[in-house]
């Protein structure tokens, strides 16, 4: 009896995930209307530091254990916020270069499918990267570096700048948005 | 003739005949070539429902000789929706290269869960029916059901995740099947400890695949989405960092 009582609920929750999706999916198309509101800005110098083992180095022979701890876990608390911010502009992106790869011009249509793929990679490091941040912040002692977000970070930067100056080339850089 | 018969046998013909549309109009529409496993898949149904309906018809009735071949029939179809499923993942990575790694890790590590987990409750369920062969039908349409809506709840959560955008067609596919799959599993676990009699079982079923059906229509004759190009409405402040960004990496 539990078990069909588990089967049922199961099925239930399943079932309200596929139709909350449908709704999702018919209006997936309004909510890429305002994509400017929802971006939000990334210092990835900041980030940078905050992940940098040499600077955690420093701070834990410099600095008592206790107050190593409580400054490593504010820290990758930090590292966290930045990383959530960089994967939401990446959801963002993704979005914004999917009607890209669909351009008439091939270089418009490759670099909106280089913006895509690294996005999607970024997000994929996001995937990684929290839950090994929130393990630090258990083990303050463990090592953590997440570097590859900065990088792929930057390069999507680059990217959005380029599709933008092949989209407008008459506009410049700001245009890239 | 019952009301209720005239409902049993409109639920059952009614979405073959909408199938036969639906065939018709993807052949038109050049999609059996996109989806050749759900074209399968549908034709297949097709003809099962019309020789289950011939056997029914004749002197063997609703007797043994039914029910294998409705054993028979029931496991063909669970075989085909897999091939349905393993043909929505294929399409949909095949859009996003930079996630076909990760994609088939999800499939690969999601369908052995599933399998554990389906495997377990049907061994571990007890059988009401005296046949043999419906016992076994029934705990392998159980472990099908769980092992569909959990593969395509990881691919809808997947693309969720990394914000991915569904072709109309592949989505309606995925949710029809989904549905299908989630009431399926619902109702074979309330069926499998008496909590519902076999006609409302067969009434529930039959009635959620003339909706899966309508849903598979309404999809494929949608016309595909164009996502327009917003690029450029962004506040100055984020292209100030955005700017400021570029410099400094072009300065190194």
């Amino acid at each position: 009896m539990i078990i069909t009582t588990i089967l049922v609920l199961v099925a239930l929750l399943v079932l309200s995930c596929l139709l909350w999706l449908a709704r999702a999916h018919a209006s997936a198309a309004k909510a890429l209307e305002n994509p400017a509101e929802h971006i939000r800005a990334v210092d990835i110098e900041a980030f940078r530091n905050l992940v940098d083992p040499d600077e955690e180095e420093f701070l834990r022979t410099n600095l008592p254990p206790v107050e190593f701890r409580r400054i490593q876990r504010e820290r990758l608390r930090a590292a966290v916020e930045y990383i959530s911010c960089a994967a939401h502009n990446a959801a963002i992106l993704v979005r914004l270069a999917d009607a890209g790869r669909r351009s008439s011009d091939p270089a418009t249509a490759e670099a909106a499918q280089k913006l895509v793929d690294n996005a999607l990679r970024l997000r994929l490091y996001a995937l990684h990267a929290i839950p090994r941040l929130y393990l630090g912040m258990i083990l303050p002692g463990s090592r953590i570096s997440p570097v590859r977000i900065a990088e792929s970070y930057e390069q999507m930067t680059r990217l959005v700048v380029l599709l933008g100056c092949l989209q407008y080339p008459t506009r410049g850089v700001s245009a890239a948005l | 003739m019952t009301v209720s018969h005239i409902l049993w046998y409109y639920l059952w013909l009614a979405p073959k005949v909408l199938q036969v549309i639906l065939l018709c109009g993807m052949v038109r529409r050049g999609l059996h070539r996109q989806f050749p496993m759900f074209f399968v898949y549908t034709a297949l149904q097709v003809v099962q429902s019309g020789v289950l309906l011939v056997i029914s018809r004749s002197h063997f009735g609703f007797g043994e000789e039914y029910f294998r071949a409705y054993s028979a029939a029931t496991a063909v179809s669970a075989a085909v929706r897999f091939g349905i499923i393993h043909e929505l993942f294929s399409h949909f990575f095949r859009q996003y290269p930079a996630l076909v790694g990760p994609g088939r890790l999800l499939l690969r590590g999601a369908t052995i869960a599933l399998l554990l987990v389906a495997v377990g409750v049907a061994v571990s369920a007890p059988g009401n029916s005296a046949d043999f062969l419906l016992n076994v039908t029934y705990a392998l349409d159980r472990i099908a059901s769980i092992l569909q809506s959990g593969l395509l709840i990881s691919l809808f959560v997947f693309s969720r995740y990394f914000v991915l955008s569904w072709r109309n067609q592949v989505f309606g596919i995925a949710l029809g099947l989904g549905i299908f799959a989630s009431i399926e599993l619902a109702m074979s676990a309330m069926r499998l400890y008496g909590l519902v009699s076999g006609t409302v079982f067969d009434f529930v079923i039959m009635g959620t695949y003339h909706c899966c059906v309508l849903i598979w229509m309404f999809y494929l004759a949608l016309p595909e989405r164009v996502t327009p190009h917003t690029l450029n409405p962004l506040p100055e402040h984020n292209l100030d960092i955005w700017n400021r960004e570029l410099q400094r990496l072009l300065q190194r």
